[in-house]
């Protein structure tokens, strides 16, 4: 390795190029600054190449699989429908690298500086790139810290197995297995569970006893209804004692809510362990930046860490792992170096879970309203109810909106059912407005469509949903 | 709501400057109450109120220049009045329970610390170093508009104001003087004149010891004419013999366009500025009627009551500044015009008469400023001496009737 001693000043400096560092640097590009964006491995992150984009290429392809009696009932019959896993992995990679370059040639078309290497820093505001035997210094006026998550095993979890899947891996697999383990209670495992069982495996899902899921009650209630339609088996673990490797699989034994020990086998297991911050290889630990028990970086509501001018987004700061804060974050930081007053509110960031069907939530939950005695109103509107659910043959699920009695204002929408991710847009916009029930009411909603669903539970709060039987 | 527009009240006129408002919002107004000052080209104009009821909102600032169709004021009719009526109780009791309203909220625990209020709303206070959880809403629910939060922006201010003022030296604020309607024209007018026209000025003077024994004899036969009245109708005997004076540059068509109408423009002092009334075709009138028509036309100066057809269509100007004093300028040409003249002071001043005895004359000193481009100096002296022969020999005018 040459240690150069030459450094080159930047104005900006951004360390990861997931959905929140290339946001961050093409945004600093529309505010005229210029940006350098450094990637150890590949545009996209966490994000694009094993996270929310593979999981949902194979939740769409279970959605597709699942309408196969369906498309009978249309009339479209006849097709050879059977289901090949490597024609969808290709069509993964295919996806990812389209993509990826789009990120590519976005952060071409904006001249944004895009090294690829491993960034550490040297002080405070050095950082040394290094890429091969390539090592180039940079001094940075700012920069922001995005380097993302990853997920690591759970100490129960002693043995390293092929047999064990993390997030990245299971939806490498070439294989549908025939009886997939699903330990998690967060959405990847949720979707693992729900489209592995659409494309053939037979699912056990152990839910944690004490967290539960983490919905509206009703949607929790619904979720664990329609696992148990698709044959997915539900275990309530109380812990998990231990795995073992057999010669054609995997054993799991827990101690069960009915505090006996239960041993379960399987083909294959997920896990989706533990989330942890990629902070270790950036060394700003050794520059006493402030970080959480767990290690994830504290920032202030400008995203800017405990030491000046060293921002931080994502995943390796503290609160939710997902990719639609770490955009918010990063947009936001560079609008504060820029001299801007952003704002980041999560208040409302919705739950996303594309199972079958997708789960859409945001706001308060009945479970809220009840602990904290909210003079609430709430009404579930059923989609078997809608009319354009029983076209599509989608009538699973319900919307759920909560408001409040005094004020009339919005304070929760949730939805399981098909559309819920499209309407999630819908949700957010009338939460964030602090729309009242008029709100919602007034506009006129196409018909026939999903979206009807929603203005029909608002009617309902006062009893007034054209589709639901009058309550005595 | 009544929209009032700005129409067309003048000869296809298609824009106009705001000048100001007559009334204010909340005014009560009734029908054809006057609202609006309009000025177009050198008119100025009011607009009367199409209905009775109430200003609820005005649209465009003053000093703005709008199309003809533009909105420029919202009026609640009567026709309105109950509903009007009604939100103004609604808004009393809002206002009333406030405070009650935002611990009514206070009381409702919020497990997410929620904001109530729309993201652009937020956006204004973070803007404005505000923290939207310190302003009042008005909603009774607490849901915080962005009127509350411009309110509370206001009301800061004016704290901080009071705060400034006891502690600093109070600094005097200059007068000013709004710069719009017809001093931004009479402006626009002469910046356009002198960076358009190379002007020439050459000063003169003419004895009016005659045309004064002349009036006399006038005014004790009954009837009393102006001077101006004698200079207009001698600029139009010299105008027609040096028709150059009369005439309008064509660069475009690379011409000069000698014009067969006379009409005199005659600066005119008013309150809000310099204002050039015309007496068309002069030629054809005589100079009592010249003399009743300065007289009307300048009342209408004076009162804004010209209309746009009764300032248009000059072909040669004059400035009568004498009654004021001065005993020479250097006039700016009345574009598009060649040329123009300015009567200053008349003095009694010690000449030399035809029989070498020196004598009391009445002495009036003239400047004439002329487009250099179209017209020379030899030109330009060859005309006032026309023009100063006929005011010095008055009974000269006589040979001119038709």
């Amino acid at each position: 390795m040459v240690v150069g001693e030459i450094s080159q000043e930047r104005d900006l400096v951004i360390i990861g190029g997931g959905p929140g560092g290339y946001s961050a640097a093409i945004r600093a590009a529309q505010l005229g600054l210029s940006a350098t964006l450094i990637e150890q491995s590949q545009l996209g992150g966490v994000c694009l190449n094993e996270g929310c984009i593979p999981s949902k290429v194979f939740t769409h392809a279970a959605g597709k699989l699942a309408e196969k009696p369906h498309l009978q009932d249309l009339g479209i019959s006849g097709i050879d429908m059977e289901f090949n896993i490597n024609q969808l992995l290709a069509y993964k990679t295919k996806i990812i690298k389209r993509l990826r370059t789009g990120i590519e040639k976005l952060c071409k078309e904006n001249k944004i500086e895009l090294i690829y290497g491993k960034a550490t820093f040297l002080d405070e505001n050095r950082i040394g790139v290094e890429n091969g035997h390539q090592f180039d210094i940079f001094t940075c006026k700012n920069t922001i810290i995005a380097t993302g998550s990853s997920p690591v095993m759970p100490l129960e979890v002693t043995i390293r197995s092929t047999r064990i899947l993390l997030a990245h891996e299971i939806f490498n697999l070439p294989e549908i297995p025939d009886d997939l383990l699903v330990m998690g209670n967060d959405y990847i495992a949720l979707e693992v569970a729900s489209c592995f069982a659409a494309l053939g495996s037979h699912v056990t899902i152990f839910i944690e006893n004490q967290s539960g899921l983490p919905f509206d009650e009703s949607i929790n209630k619904e979720l664990l209804r329609l696992f148990k339609k698709r044959k997915v088996s539900l275990i309530n673990k109380v812990k998990l004692l231990s795995t073992a490797e057999t010669e054609d699989g995997i054993t799991l034994t827990v101690q069960s809510d009915k505090n006996r020990e239960e041993t379960f086998a399987g083909s294959y297991l997920y896990v989706s362990g533990e989330r942890m911050p990629n902070i270790e290889t950036t060394g700003i630990a050794r520059f006493g930046i402030h970080q959480n028990d767990q290690g994830f970086i504290k920032v202030d509501e400008n995203m800017e860490s405990s030491i000046k001018s060293i921002y931080a987004i994502g995943d390796v700061t503290e609160g939710p792992r997902l990719a639609a804060k770490a955009i918010k974050q990063g947009k936001a930081a560079v609008e504060v170096i820029s001299g801007g007053k952003p704002e980041v509110d999560l208040t409302f960031l919705p739950t996303i879970v594309h199972t079958l069907p997708p789960i859409a939530s945001v706001g308060i939950t009945e479970q809220d309203v009840k602990e904290h005695g909210i003079d609430a109103r709430i009404c579930e509107f059923p989609m078997r109810s809608n009319g354009y659910a029983a076209i599509t043959a989608n009538s699973e699920g319900f919307i759920k909106v909560i408001s409040d009695t005094n004020t009339s204002i919005v304070l929760g929408i949730h939805m399981i059912g098909e559309g819920a991710v499209e309407l999630s847009s819908s949700f957010v916009q009338l939460l964030e407005m602090a729309a009242k029930e008029e709100d919602m009411k007034f506009p006129s909603y196409a018909h026939p469509s999903y979206g009807e669903g929603l203005f029909e539970a608002v009617e309902g709060l006062v009893g007034q949903a054209i589709h639901m039987a009058p309550i005595d | 709501m009544v929209e009032v527009k700005l129409h067309d009240i003048g000869e296809g006129m298609t824009e106009g400057e705001i000048v100001n408002y007559l009334v204010k919002v909340g005014d009560r107004v009734s029908t054809d109450q006057p609202l609006v000052e309009v000025l177009t080209d050198k008119m100025t104009a009011e607009l009367p109120s199409p209905c009775a009821g109430t200003v609820r909102k005005i649209i465009v600032e003053p000093g703005e220049t709008v199309q003809v169709g533009t909105s420029l004021i919202y009026i609640e009719s009567d026709g309105d009045h109950e509903l009007v009526s009604e939100t103004k109780t609604l808004n009393n009791s809002v206002a009333a329970t406030i405070d009650q309203g935002i611990e009514g909220i206070e009381r409702i625990a919020n497990p997410f610390k929620r904001v109530l209020a729309a993201p652009y709303t937020r956006k204004l206070a973070r803007d404005n170093n505000i923290d939207i959880a310190e302003v009042p809403a008005t909603d009774l629910s607490g849901r915080v508009t962005e009127e509350d939060v411009l309110r509370f922006i206001k009301k800061n201010r004016e704290v901080n104001d009071i705060d400034e003022q006891r502690v600093q030296i109070k600094e005097e604020t200059p007068d000013e003087i709004p710069f719009r309607g017809i001093r931004k024209e009479i402006a626009k007018k002469m910046m356009k004149s002198l960076f358009t026209i190379p002007h020439v000025t050459h000063f003169d003077e003419a004895n009016m010891t005659n045309l004064f024994e002349m009036r006399e004899d006038m005014k004790k036969a009954g009837d009393a004419i102006s001077v101006p009245a004698f200079f207009i109708k001698a600029l139009t005997i010299s105008l027609k013999e040096f028709p150059i004076f009369n005439a309008e540059l064509d660069e475009e068509n690379n011409r000069i366009v000698l014009k067969k109408n006379y009409h005199i423009g005659f600066a005119t002092e008013t309150k809000n500025g310099l204002l050039v009334p015309v007496i068309h075709d002069a030629d054809k009138k005589s100079i009592k009627e010249i003399h009743h028509e300065l007289i009307e036309l300048s009342e209408k100066a004076v009162t804004g009551k010209l209309s746009l057809a009764e300032m248009q269509n000059s072909t040669f100007s004059m400035s009568n500044v004498g009654p004021l004093g001065s005993t020479g300028a250097t006039p700016i040409i009345n574009y598009p015009e060649t040329a123009l003249i300015s009567f200053h002071k008349t003095k009694k001043r010690p000449i030399v008469n035809d029989q070498d005895e020196i004598v009391i004359g009445h002495i009036m000193t003239l400047s004439m400023s002329f487009d250099h481009r179209v017209a020379d100096g030899s030109t330009a002296v060859s005309f006032t001496n026309r023009f100063i022969n006929l005011i010095e020999h008055p009974y000269q005018l006589l040979l001119e009737m038709i």
